[in-house]
């Protein structure tokens, strides 16, 4: 069985500088991945160039087996690619639910349904049970702008499982949260993993957080990847020690 | 004296109602396209001259409206957006702004050229009810209510709708709306296509009083566009907010002050909002992060 997502020789060249310089990895059904690295170390182009957000200088991205390098990102949405982002991007002067909607009405119906169809295209449920999952139900009639930081992060993750994605990428996912909301915020990953089946790659820089979340981590320095294993692993290893410690 | 302000402010509302249709437009383009277009007043005199061309031709009044507003939908839906909007924006909001404005000047030319400088009578209602000390005609009484019925229906297709909600995300982060497989595009041209539909219905209703002359757009754009800004630029609710009350305040000014300056009511009001209070009526100091 072909992994979910695969990166196979990845480069990215900004002139004379590799940010991210022959990346390969494979993420399995169901796995949730941690990608992490000190700042600058190619993890944010990495992700983009899984995106398609910007293209890869060479090197190809593989969804399902299927050669996706170069697709746009609406593009790879509709294939059940789903992403959440390091800075807030959620709609603020729709209320919740209306941005839990829009995430994923473009996925029903054609354009007739569009027009005419009913308004919450039929993902009204959906909508409250992603509410209920997230502990945002409370929430629900007021605008996105209104709440506050690690409210709206919990939204702007929940707004990624609307379309009933396969593959979700979260970006700095924890950054903001505070401790309380962050435990809450774990809890309700896992549950989307377990119950949706969901495959995650995760890049964060709250170890605690990819530590306790991720089944696998990889470590990014320089545009390579200097450890893949189990989190313990990877901790432990020290390659990524002297990465960070800048030794 | 009550009568005469309940009278003044029945007049004013109804003014006012037709600047909040094109305020409307401005806030709907800068929205969607961040287009300020300067020819929005050109853009409800032409449908104008379309109606009477159509009623000319010998097509009931309410067919030559239906033809003006198909054709309005055409050329300042349309090709205004493929011809001008796309082109000009890739380099700016700024050029563009600019390039409206050699819009506006062609079209009044155009106009002129095509119907000379005379001013056209336009079909409106006469007549009018008396309440009491009260007297209201059916042409404000019709004003009122077309207008509030646009803004009603349009209120509901932007909250009520998928599409409306589509074309809010895209206002709001066309980036994020456009990776969710919101059609990005269409959403802006249905932006322009719904502006077009409005402009000719204040075109419609604003005729009967103004005559349809070649040059009327530029003090009715100058009024819309001030009361876009006073309501608060970025939402509907404001453009009305602000058009009613810039033709409330216009009103009472060329009732109890020289009806010279009744002109600069627009520019004034502006002025003072932009002093005291510069989000406008309804809309929200905006923060940006340095």
């Amino acid at each position: 069985m072909s992994p979910v997502l695969e990166a196979r020789e990845l480069h990215r060249h900004f002139g004379g500088v590799k940010a991210v310089n022959g990346i390969s990895f494979a993420v399995a059904e169901r796995e949730i991945l941690g990608v992490i690295g000190p700042n600058g170390s190619g993890k944010s182009t990495l992700f983009n160039c899984l995106l398609g957000q910007i293209a890869p200088s060479s090197g190809r991205v593989l969804l399902d087996g299927v050669d996706v390098t170069g697709l746009r990102p609406s593009e790879l949405n509709r294939r059940g690619v789903s992403r959440t982002f390091q800075l807030l991007q959620v709609f603020p002067q729709l209320s919740v639910r209306e941005n839990l909607i829009l995430a994923g009405q473009e996925h029903v119906g054609g354009r007739i349904r569009r027009l005419f169809g009913r308004p919450d295209a039929g993902l009204g449920g959906a909508a409250d049970h992603m509410m209920e999952l997230f502990r945002l139900t409370h929430l629900s009639a007021l605008l996105a702008g209104s709440l506050s930081y690690g409210q709206q992060k919990l939204l702007d993750a929940a707004m990624a499982f609307m379309a009933g994605p396969r593959l979700v990428l979260l970006d700095e996912p924890a950054g903001g949260v505070n401790l309380t909301l962050l435990g809450a915020f774990r809890e309700r990953l896992r549950a989307m993993n377990a119950e949706a089946g969901a495959t995650f790659v995760v890049i964060e820089h709250n170890m605690d957080f990819v530590m306790s979340l991720c089944s696998r981590v990889i470590c990014i320095a320089e545009g390579r990847i200097i450890a893949d294993g189990l989190p313990g692993e990877v901790r432990e290893n020290p390659e990524v020690i002297e990465a960070y410690l800048g030794h | 004296m009550a009568a005469l302000i309940a009278q003044l402010l029945i007049s004013g509302l109804a003014t006012g109602a037709v600047y909040a249709l094109v305020a409307i437009g401005f806030s709907l383009l800068w929205q969607g396209a961040q287009t300020v277009n300067f020819a929005q007043g050109d853009f409800v005199t032409l449908p104008a001259f379309l109606i009477l061309a159509g009623t000319a031709l010998g097509l009931p009044f309410w067919a030559a409206l239906l033809a003006a507003m198909v054709l309005a939908a055409a050329i300042l839906g349309l090709l205004f957006k493929r011809i001008l909007v796309d082109p000009m924006l890739r380099h700016g909001a700024m050029p563009l702004t600019i390039a409206t404005m050699a819009l506006s000047i062609f079209l009044e030319n155009a106009m002129k050229n095509a119907a000379s400088a005379e001013a056209y009578p336009f079909p409106g209602l006469n007549g009018g009810i008396t309440l009491g000390p009260l007297f209201l005609d059916w042409q404000s009484i019709m004003v009122l209510g077309v207008a509030v019925v646009a803004v009603v229906a349009l209120t509901l297709f932007l909250s009520r709708t998928r599409t409306g909600r589509a074309i809010q995300a895209t206002a709001q982060n066309p980036a994020v709306a456009r990776l969710l497989g919101i059609d990005v595009g269409r959403m802006v041209l249905i932006t322009f296509l719904i502006n077009a539909v409005l402009v000719t219905i204040a075109a419609a209703l604003i005729s009967p009083i103004y005559l349809v002359k070649f040059d009327n757009g530029a003090q009715i754009g100058l009024s819309a566009f001030c009361a876009a800004i006073v309501g608060g630029f970025n939402q509907v609710r404001g453009a009305v907010a602000g058009g009613l009350l810039l033709g409330v305040t216009e009103m009472f000014a060329a009732t109890y002050g020289p009806d010279q300056y009744r002109a600069a009511v627009p520019m004034v009001l502006l002025i003072v909002f932009i002093l005291f209070r510069p989000q406008g009526i309804l809309g929200r100091a905006e923060e940006r992060r340095v």
